[in-house]
């Protein structure tokens, strides 16, 4: 589609032009990142690693009203999003964009969740893409790159002394029109391209996902898990700033006659994520959990929907107080089970 | 708001002390503020600084503990214990800034109807300079 | 510092005896500033662990995070014993999980390290930046050698050490069974001055503060979790009934968590900064725990984790404890 771009001090202006648009970017409170709604364009900036908590939340906030109603009354009223109120997250990255296609495979599978995807489609996705890749990122691996065009409607470069942007769709096209960029030429493109290629090379880590996942399920019951397992602590960190987690509790909540029904995330570390009524717990141990939550990224979901449910951000691993490294345990996972196939 | 703020204080009351005391400051028809919400609980003891928190963010814009004096507890120590957790609890809440005007803690035993008058008309004093409490109430449900 | 042969060859000894079912301590991480902690069962392991001012986690948090499955009819439970390394400030945790019976002082072999210091990966982030290397460093009583995939620099110790090890009083482990390396002298002392710092907001700036900060907790319970003093079986903040907290993240039920956590903590933190280490979201949760620490202090004159022949805080009282508040 088009090639526009914009000068470095010209960014609180375009962003001021979207007034159709709730536009969200990243904030910061200290050293943690998160995408916020832009209240005042010009404390908005593009210079940033990634967020510390994926946009994920901005499709499927971490709680979020489904429903209201009033206790001893038989009516209610849901809450599902308006699509037609047009929202722009601007410099989100190729990784966590590329995370909404994975993700849209579940939220549109045997039931269409309108929640969702009534948020994405009224969402306009600008990406920013990494000219310098963080340490523990992998994008390349599962199906990313640091300048993936997958799922945006516009890609932003920061070429240095301005930024270039290139839409990818009409939903982009017409974000550029209203920010009111100007139109940008051939070197700008080419410097991109040229920049979306370097940066692919700094990517440090990689894995081989070929034959994992026909692999894992043949380690369900191996002890490999365990020297991961036995330092994991339960807690919910990887998975909740996992952009392709998505897993979700439901409860319902009331303030005297007042109630909801609202969903949170929950995460498949956790006990009681698997935890019956009666007590019993099929993944009793961290062993079934950090099993669980390894193969469904590599290998139950991509059996169903066929692609991998990771992104290769590298969160999980920055963020794992215990160094689990997802990317040393499916390199290890290589090597595992062979020996104990041939005697058991 | 023109009208004037009438605090919601919960208070939890000992059964063998004070919530005798609230009972005989109602049968000598001594008049008490009726901003305090009363529940009894079997001991000063049995209250668990978690349920402080939770009134606070039902509603409650003060809460009052009350229990027998030092040394009268029916269970002999329920008290003491009491005593320890709710001084901790109030500096803890004082320092995400709280005012500790919303933690208060009486002795008011069985035959101190009048104490608890002036306790209770005190509390609602104080709770009444200090506002609303709405730091950390819940507002999910905006109907 | 103590000799990472000395300490393999105790760990191997340790996991060759039959009353020993694990050994936790640390081992090189795949990347970063921080070691990973090592669960190890085997004798054979042993030659994984070391102790450098990497290993900043303290395995005491391990040894009840070890979940048991039922054992089946017939057979016996493992009762063997769990070994553990330790630091100065971890083994603190290990007295207080004794004060509280958690376990008995016979279900723990302790392996104490003295130590002088381990690195903050925030503050090394900060001076070096992210790395994807594997980091080894050096501590003396004046720097810190850090060595990032064979690249080395040196920094001014309290430039790059946790917080914690800048008041720490206790350098040498208070409970062990086998000292590894030689006592080291206390260099730093704990006057609270944190805490005087923060008590000089008024209400109205503590509550921005907090507003602020609990705000963005996403309620992974990663500070629960890692917390050695956070061992109970069903905790009251994931309980369902009753559901004292809910589980919808806004600033009531984040506030009322970590109330709860500080509350629950009180004269039972050790001051090991793990909650606050792991926190992804920068919550500067410590800053509850420590005061909780200073009135537990100056009101009852008690010091957690100190020792083991103590009574627990809120399960013991004096009839003369203070009471100025009470009507």
């Amino acid at each position: 589609m088009g090639d526009y771009k914009f000068a470095k001090d010209k960014l609180a202006e375009a962003l001021s032009g979207l007034t159709d648009y709730e536009v969200f970017a990243p904030a910061a409170v200290g050293d943690v990142l998160r995408f916020k709604v832009v209240e005042d364009p010009a404390s908005v900036s593009l210079d940033y690693d990634n967020t510390t908590v994926p946009p994920k939340e901005l499709m499927f906030p971490q709680t979020e009203t489904l429903f209201k109603y009033r206790l001893g009354q038989t009516d209610i009223e849901p809450t599902v999003p308006d699509a037609s109120a047009k929202r722009a997250v601007v410099g989100i990255r190729p990784c966590d964009a590329l995370a909404y296609t994975i993700v849209d495979n579940l939220y549109g599978w045997d039931f269409p969740d309108p929640y969702y995807q009534q948020r994405r489609e009224a969402t306009t996705l600008v990406g920013l893409a990494c000219s310098d890749p963080c340490a523990n990122c992998f994008c390349p691996s599962v199906g990313g790159a640091p300048a993936s065009e997958k799922g945006l409607d516009a890609l932003i470069f920061d070429l240095g002394d301005a930024y270039y942007v290139k839409t990818l769709t009409d939903k982009g096209e017409e974000f550029a029109k209203a920010a009111g960029l100007e139109a940008a030429g051939d070197a700008e493109a080419k410097a991109a391209a040229k920049q979306g290629e370097e940066a692919l090379g700094k990517v440090q880590r990689s894995i081989d996902t070929a034959g994992i996942p026909e692999h894992l399920p043949e380690l369900y019951d191996d002890k490999f898990w365990e020297q991961f397992s036995d330092r994991c602590l339960s807690c919910g960190i990887c998975t909740f700033l996992c952009p392709t987690c998505h897993c979700f509790d439901i409860q319902d909540e009331s303030e005297g006659f007042d109630s909801r029904r609202a969903r949170m995330w929950d995460t498949c570390m956790f006990a009681e994520y698997t935890r019956h009524t009666s007590g019993h717990n099929p993944r009793p141990t961290r062993k079934e959990r950090t099993r669980n939550r390894i193969s469904h990224k590599y290998s139950y979901f991509p059996e169903k929907f066929d692609v991998i449910a990771c992104v290769g951000c590298g969160r999980c691993i920055n963020n794992c107080p215990v160094n689990i490294d997802i990317v040393d345990i499916l390199e290890k996972s290589k090597q595992a089970g062979a020996k104990e196939a041939k005697t058991a | 708001m023109s009208e004037e703020f009438e605090p919601n204080i919960v208070a939890f009351l000992c059964n063998w002390c004070s919530y005798a005391g609230a009972d005989l400051a109602g049968t000598s028809r001594t008049h008490y503020l009726p901003n305090v919400k009363i529940i009894r609980v079997m001991c000063s003891g049995r209250v668990n600084p978690l349920f402080l928190v939770n009134a606070l963010q039902q509603g409650a814009d003060g809460v009052l503990i009350s229990g027998c004096h030092p040394g009268d507890c029916h269970y002999l120590e329920g008290n003491f214990f009491a005593r320890r957790r709710f001084m901790l609890m109030r500096k803890l809440l004082e320092h995400v800034g709280v005012d500790p005007a919303r933690v208060n803690m009486s002795w008011v035993s069985a035959s101190e109807g009048a104490k608890f008058k002036d306790v209770v008309d005190e509390v609602v004093t104080k709770v009444k300079e200090v506002g609303p409490m709405d730091q950390f109430r819940r507002r999910q449900i905006n109907w | 510092m103590v000799d990472e042969k000395k300490l393999q060859d105790k760990a191997r000894e340790t996991l060759s005896r039959d009353d020993v079912r694990r050994l936790i301590g640390w081992k090189r991480s795949t990347y970063g500033y921080e070691a990973a902690p090592a669960v190890l069962t085997d004798a054979s392991e042993a030659d994984q662990l070391i102790f450098d001012p990497t290993c900043v986690q303290n395995p005491a948090s391990f040894i009840s995070l070890e979940e048991k499955k039922p054992v089946p009819r017939g057979q016996e439970p493992d009762t063997r014993k769990i070994a553990v390394m330790v630091k100065g400030c971890d083994s603190r945790a290990i007295v207080q999980q004794l004060v509280e019976k958690a376990y008995n002082r016979d279900d723990v072999v302790v392996l104490g390290i003295p130590c002088i210091g381990v690195i903050d990966r925030r503050k090394a982030e900060k001076l070096f930046g992210e790395t994807g290397k594997q980091v080894k460093a050096k501590v003396d009583k004046e720097k810190v050698a850090v060595d990032i995939g064979g690249d080395v620099k040196t920094v001014d110790r309290k430039d790059i050490l946790m917080d914690k090890c800048l008041r720490c009083r206790y350098p040498n482990p208070l409970v062990s069974d086998f000292l590894l390396g030689d006592e080291v002298e206390k260099w730093a002392d704990d006057d609270f001055a944190d805490v005087d710092e923060f008590e000089k907001m008024t209400p109205e700036e503590k509550w921005k503060h907090w507003d602020e900060q609990l705000s963005k907790c996403i309620r992974c319970y990663s500070c629960k979790s890692v917390c050695p003093m956070c061992y109970c079986v069903e905790c009251v903040v994931t309980q369902q009934k009753p559901q004292w907290t809910r589980r919808s993240t806004d600033i009531s039920e984040n506030a009322a968590y970590h109330l709860q956590r500080a509350w629950h903590l009180a004269g039972r933190c050790i001051e090991c900064m793990e909650c606050q280490r792991v926190c992804p979201v920068d919550i500067p949760i410590m800053e509850l725990n420590r005061k909780m620490t200073r009135e537990v202090k100056e009101m009852f004159d008690y010091e957690p984790g100190v020792d083991a022949e103590a009574e627990p805080l809120l399960a013991s009282y004096n009839p003369q404890d203070p009471e100025d508040y009470i009507m």
